[in-house]
């Protein structure tokens, strides 16, 4: 169980992430009835705010728990950004900053199921709205949403750009990767110098161990 | 907040056999041949309006409470669970999807006005397949030994007369490695979290007891009770005592509420 937070609050979490999930997964039946099959339990932990939390699928959706008495199949932990992009891309933990343990499969599953999502906004706002307003309303949210990602994208590579190109403040990622890969020479020739150093050592403390003990039986 | 209460026959006192002794109903005494009547009619007063004022009382925090309740009983396909005090059937409800058509669910109360609004509100959910209703006392269990994965009593065990008597009861008709949760109000383990708790208790509770049910006394007499039930480390000294190990609780909401869980061994 977690300690550090109360179990009121941890329960108040789950409930809500739960709620807010399984709502959406009723306007993607494809999704639900993938996760309906996952009874092994994963659990996520985040570093900061600590929290565990623990999931696996039912019929009616995922169960997001506080506290889980089942043995749980594979352990996430890292921070909740790390988390969320290994959860949404399929990428290898190298680097993500998340540490795993137990079933990598279960994971996977996990992974695939987030990244085939397709839940209906065009029903769901139908369902608010109705049956005319709700599809024009769901196309200008979604266009608008789309939009904004779009240039949400653009802005940032031209940030990027601006930073590396015009104002020269940071290195390009072509110089950034040649750079690495001159401290990556360096360090593998330091290493190899060093073996070698300690190679030459060790034959001359041979030599001279040698040389001591047959001074030692000429002097007997 | 006196909000989920239970309908068991009430009281503190231990020694419901001698009829001569007394025992308390909220900081009343009583004799105790009296409680289980006065307990009952509580309830019966309260039934209708259960939910809602649960909801009130608690801001809705109940239903957070009984959601780690759910989490902590590891309940799955196939269990057999017995929900004593079960009121409403909150619990019931959330078991009876749990252990599945191969599972078992038995909603108890005492109180025939509570019973009767839970079996109502599950066959209304649309649950009827699993589920099955029992009027009965906690102290004396109508069951085969060795009958249940996981016992939950939730804001009953203090209306209970003889706690001793109902822990051992339940011992009996647990599994071995089966699991008893006990849900009930506590010791806030924050002095001025007590201290605005008890102004909440005494005043704001039975005031709003009087507005939406015409009834403070009845709330009244749930702050009182909850005051005179064993805090946190007395009720697990008491799991103990009756033969159940590993016992251990959980305080939620600053110790306003604590979950006792303890396994037969």
């Amino acid at each position: 169980m977690n300690t550090t937070v109360d179990p009121s609050i941890s329960a108040a979490i789950t409930a809500s992430i739960e709620s807010v999930i399984n709502t959406a997964l009723r306007y993607d039946p494809a999704s639900l009835q993938k996760i309906a099959a996952i009874n092994d339990v994963l659990a996520i932990a985040s570093t900061t705010p600590v929290l565990t939390l623990y999931c696996h699928g039912t019929r009616e959706g995922v169960r997001i728990m506080s506290h889980c008495e089942a043995p749980t199949a594979t352990h996430l932990s890292g921070t909740p950004l790390a988390l969320i992009s290994l959860l949404k891309k399929p990428t290898t933990l190298a680097n993500s900053g998340v540490e795993l343990a137990g079933s990598v499969g279960l994971l996977q599953r996990w992974q695939v199921i987030l990244n085939e999502l397709d839940i209906d906004w065009e029903d769901a706002i139908s369902s608010v709205l109705g049956d005319i307003a709700g599809p024009v309303a769901a196309k200008t949210i979604l266009g608008g949403l789309n939009w904004s990602k779009h240039q949400g994208d653009e802005q940032i590579r031209l940030f990027k750009e601006y930073i590396t190109e015009e104002l020269k403040v940071t290195p390009s990622k072509t110089e950034l990767n040649i750079f690495n890969g001159a401290v990556s020479d360096i360090k593998m020739d330091a290493e190899r110098l060093q073996a070698r150093f300690f190679q030459l050592l060790n034959t001359q403390t041979k030599n001279t161990g040698t040389s001591d003990k047959t001074n030692n039986k000429d002097a007997v | 907040m006196s909000t989920t209460e239970q309908a068991d026959t009430s009281v503190d006192n231990n020694t419901a056999a001698d009829s001569s002794q007394k025992t308390h109903f909220g900081f009343e005494e009583v004799r105790v041949e009296d409680k289980a009547e006065r307990v009952a009619s509580v309830f019966h007063s309260v039934a209708g309006k259960y939910d809602l004022m649960n909801d009130l009382m608690s801001g809705g925090v109940h239903r957070l409470w009984k959601r780690f309740t759910i989490e902590v009983s590891g309940v799955r396909p196939g269990h057999k669970v017995l929900d004593i005090a079960g009121g409403t059937g909150d619990l019931a409800y959330k078991f009876s999807t749990l252990v599945g058509d191969t599972g078992q669910v038995v909603l108890s109360d005492i109180n025939s006005s509570m019973l009767n609004v839970g079996r109502d509100r599950l066959i209304d959910r649309g649950v009827n397949n699993n589920v099955q209703y029992a009027q009965l006392d906690a102290q004396f269990l109508p069951f085969a030994d060795d009958t249940f994965d996981c016992v939950t009593i939730a804001f009953g065990l203090r209306n209970v007369t003889d706690k001793d008597l109902a822990l051992r009861s339940i011992l009996r008709v647990l599994k071995p490695g089966g699991r008893l949760l006990v849900l009930e109000f506590s010791k806030p383990q924050n002095s001025l979290l007590e201290k605005v708790y008890d102004q909440y208790s005494f005043r704001l509770l039975p005031l709003m007891g009087k507005l939406i049910t015409n009834d403070a006394d009845s709330y009244r007499y749930l702050a009182e009770s909850i005051r005179m039930h064993p805090d946190q480390e007395t009720l697990k000294s008491m799991m103990a005592e009756a033969g159940f190990a590993n016992t251990e609780f959980y305080n939620l909401t600053g110790g306003v509420v604590a979950l006792h869980k303890g396994i037969k061994p």
